[in-house]
Formats: structure tokens, sequence, C-alpha cells
């Protein structure tokens, strides 16, 4: 599912990622770690096209990413749900129109996305907050409607970032197992985290990133 | 896909109403004031033709010229101003149009045509070309070299060119108000069109929306600048009328053209402005 071969990525000569090469099978459950500039966020920006390397190869659902066309970037990132740090709410549009435009532009026709979005939004807690614009809802709430958002078109790749940033540990549990729900349904997931917690809570493969490069791969707890 | 653009589109023209209304009739007034120079330019346009006319200007030679003499330096200006046409006017005809003139030239001068000096006729559309003929030694005098048609065409000519110019003037003071305009526009939603980019939104889904909203501006700015030229024209008419004038006439194809500017560049601006901000986002 994911490829990374020789990733390098630095910006004005400051390294952020060096060297990586990683490889993630379809299926596969992974936290990303590390501390705060470790380049965790970099390499997911990598994944979904947002940056691209400075050097190497990156090849997410046999596309070679970091080579794609702007016209084939779309199609790309439909195959991906990605769980922003920062949520990347459309401000105008309500809770449920955040999430029915996404499965829109899947294709989704109109009634159907309605009946996906409210199932996602329930699934999350946030039924009764479908018709809030963002700026009306808390950190958390606004998180969730990112986590609904990359969700409810059930992509094969998810990719989040400090998807449990601001919920409270009930949330952040009832998230995870969100997840893990969606992994063993078979699509990849990839969480980007620096709370211990988290990590402790399900056995998984983890990536520990230090200065750019993969520190340690392997199950986690080692 | 087109329901979304429109839908959308609808929603930013709600939110931002005011401000698009006021945009619009900012672009309507140049597109107006240039559809209305167009009209009276066309209008000038038979006026401005006059100063093309030919005129034909009486030339007295020399007396002391003889017939040979005479010939060579009519040649001679043939051929330095392929642009005249020179004809001889004879003893005969020179002396039947002063009688009409002068009665008793006869009593005066006495008969016959040897006293007579000879005359051409230099016929020109640039009557300022004849001022080399003065000063030579062979020319005894030049007629008028000015007529009230010219004048009137010259301004006329002038004058239209002054509106072609304030015509083309105006047109780009609407395209740089669109491009303005739609820059403002798509630098508020810029954080949104990123998203979209992100959550895998084709350029198409993320561009109709903005050429909906600004398209049915440009209606609104057009139908405004239609009826502008159409109300400038008529005050224009019922002033120029009363001097016995032809009308100002604002052309159907004048008016189409101020539809067609008003809506496509705003639009055009749009999709330009959006192609650009998508490859600057994916280049860097």
């Amino acid at each position: 599912m994911i490829r990374l071969r020789n990733v390098s990525k630095d910006f004005e000569g400051r390294f952020i990622l060096r060297s990586l090469d990683l490889q993630v099978e379809a299926g596969e459950f992974i936290f990303l770690t590390g501390p705060s500039g470790a380049g965790k966020t970099t390499l997911l920006r990598l994944l979904y096209a947002a940056e691209r390397p400075s050097e190497g190869e990156v090849w997410v659902a046999g596309r070679r990413v970091d080579q794609l066309q702007r016209s084939r970037l779309p199609l790309l990132r439909r195959k991906i749900g990605v769980i922003f740090q920062d949520f990347k709410l459309l401000r105008r549009k309500t809770v449920l129109e955040n999430i029915t435009f996404v499965l829109r532009i899947h294709g989704v026709p109109p009634r159907e996305s309605n009946r996906r979005a409210q199932q996602v939004l329930k699934r999350l807690g946030l039924q009764h907050r479908q018709g809030a614009l963002p700026d009306a809802l808390s950190g958390g709430e606004q998180q969730r409607v990112a986590i609904a958002r990359a969700l409810a078109y059930q992509p094969r790749l998810i990719l989040a970032d400090e998807p449990t940033g601001n919920l409270d540990a009930d949330l952040a549990s009832e998230l995870l197992s969100l997840l893990c729900d969606i992994n063993y349904q078979g699509a990849t997931v990839l969480v980007a985290t620096h709370d211990h917690a988290i990590l402790e809570s399900i056995p998984a493969r983890a990536l520990v990133l230090h200065q750019g490069r993969i520190h340690y791969d392997g199950m986690w707890p080692p | 896909m087109m329901q979304h653009a429109l839908n959308e589109g609808l929603l930013l023209l709600r939110q931002r109403a005011g401000v698009s209304t006021v945009l619009a009739l900012a672009l309507a007034v140049p597109i107006a004031l240039a559809g209305v120079g167009m009209a009276v330019y066309r209008w000038l346009g038979p006026v401005a033709e006059l100063s093309g006319t030919e005129s034909s200007i009486a030339v007295l030679l020399h007396p002391d010229l003889d017939t040979a003499e005479r010939q060579r330096w009519v040649a001679a200006q043939s051929t330095a101003h392929p642009d005249w046409r020179i004809t001889e006017v004879s003893s005969e005809e020179l002396v039947r149009r002063l009688r009409r003139w002068f009665p008793y030239l006869e009593d005066l001068v006495g008969t016959g045509d040897a006293t007579m000096p000879p005359l051409i006729e230099v016929a020109t559309s640039d009557l300022e070309s004849l001022a080399v003929l003065e000063g030579q030694p062979e020319v005894l005098a030049v007629g008028p070299q000015s007529s009230v048609q010219q004048l009137l065409g010259q301004v006329a000519r002038r004058l239209s060119w002054a509106l072609a110019v304030l015509s083309a003037v105006l047109l780009s003071a609407a395209v740089l108000l669109a491009v303005v305009w739609v820059h403002l526009e798509l630098y508020r939603h810029s954080d949104e069109l990123t998203i979209m980019r992100l959550v895998g939104a084709t350029e198409g889904t993320i561009r109709g929306p903005f050429v909906v909203a600004v398209g049915v501006s440009g209606v609104v700015a057009g139908m405004v600048a239609v009826f502008g030229s159409l109300a400038a024209a008529n005050g224009l008419t019922r002033m120029v009328t009363v001097l016995g004038l032809p009308e100002v006439v604002v052309t159907p194809g004048i008016l189409a053209m101020q539809l067609a500017t008003a809506v496509m560049l705003p639009v055009t601006a749009a999709a330009f402005t959006l192609s650009r901000h998508a490859r600057e986002e994916f280049d860097s």
C-alpha cells in the first residue's frame, strides 16, 4: 500500500526527513510516533501529495505519488482518508454538509450521501450537531467531524495526524476502536501520534521517527 | 456537477450580495461608457469620412512660362506627387469662368487669351501637401487650401479616434476591475480551495461555483451596461436631433458585445486565477 525509497525532504537546506525506506502492506495498522519536529506530519503530507520529496520515491496504492500529474491528484486523494491535525473543515458548511460534500465528490448520490453522513455522525456522537457550523463547535467536536469526513467514504488508506489531540480519554478510546474496526474491514491505517497512552492501548506496528530517520520499526510495546 | 456548481455559486452570491452588486455596477460603468463611445464613433463616421474627400485647388502659374515649360513643370509635379490629379485649364475655360464673375472683364483687359495666366487644378485629399507649391518661381498663386467640409471631417476623425482610445482604456479598466474582484474573492476562499483539493475535489468541481457566481454578477453588469448605454444614446439623440442631425444608435452588435464582455471578463478571470492558484499550490 505504501512504499518509500530513500526519501528525503528538506526545507531550505534543513532536512526534515533523511533517506527513509519504508514498506506498509495493505491492511496494516501502524502508529507513527516520535517527538515534535521528528517529521511525522511531513511524512503524512508526502503520502497524500501535499509535499514532494526532495529526493527518493513515494508510492501509494500502486501509484508513484512524487511524479503524479496535477490532474491525477484528485483520484489519489479519493483513495485516502486524511484526518488533519488542524481539522481543515469548510467554514461555510454545516457539519452534515462537510461530510456530504466529500461523498458527493466521490460520486455518491445526494440521498445516499445524507444517509451515510448521518450514520457516521451518529457513530461519532455528533448527530445532534449536524446543522451547526464548524466555528460553533468545540475543538473535540471539530476533530470528530474531521474524523467522520475521513471515514465516511470508506477509503482504502487512512492517514490520521494526531487524531486524539483534542479528545478526552473516553472519546480517544472510542476513536481508536473505530479505526480498528475500519482496519479490520480491510483499510490500511497510519496514525501519527506522540501520545504514549494511545500507543500502549493496542498492540500494533510502530514507526518511531527521530530527527528525520526511522529510529525504530516494529511491534509496540517493544 | 452542474447542480453543485449552481447551488454553491448562488450560495457564494447570497453571502456576498452587497459586495457583488457594487462590483457588478462598477464593472457596468466602463462597459456602458465604452458602448456609448463606440456608438458615437459610428455616428461620427460619415462626418469623419469628409476629411478624406478630394478637393480641387486652383494654381496660377507664371504667365511667362511657355507651353513646353509649363508641361515640363506639370510632369515634374505629377512625378513628385503621385496622389495629385493635375489638370490644365484652358485659356478659354479660364476666360469663361472669369466672365461669370466679372462681366466687364473684356473692357478692362481686352480680348484674346494671351493675357490670361496659365491655370492648373490640383485635385487631392491631402490639401496640406500643396504647401510645397508656395514659393516656387513657376507658381504665381495657390488657391485657398482649406474647406469647411474637410475641417469638419478632420475634427470628427480626431474625435472618433479619441473615443476609440477612450473605449479601449475603459475596457482595460473593466478587465483590471474584473481581475482584482475575482482575485479578492478567491483570496477570501483560499483555505477552502485548499481543503477541497485535499479531499479529492477536481478542478472542475472547485471552479464551477466561482464561475457561476462571477458569471451571474457579469450578467447583471452586462444588463446594467446595456440599459445604461441605451439611455445615454437616447439622451444624445435628443440633443442632436434638435440640430437636424441623425440619431445616435447603439447597434445590437454593440449591445451583444457589452453583454459578452461583462460576462466573459470575470468568468475568464476566475478560470485563469483558479488555474494559477492550483498550479502554485501544486508546484509548492
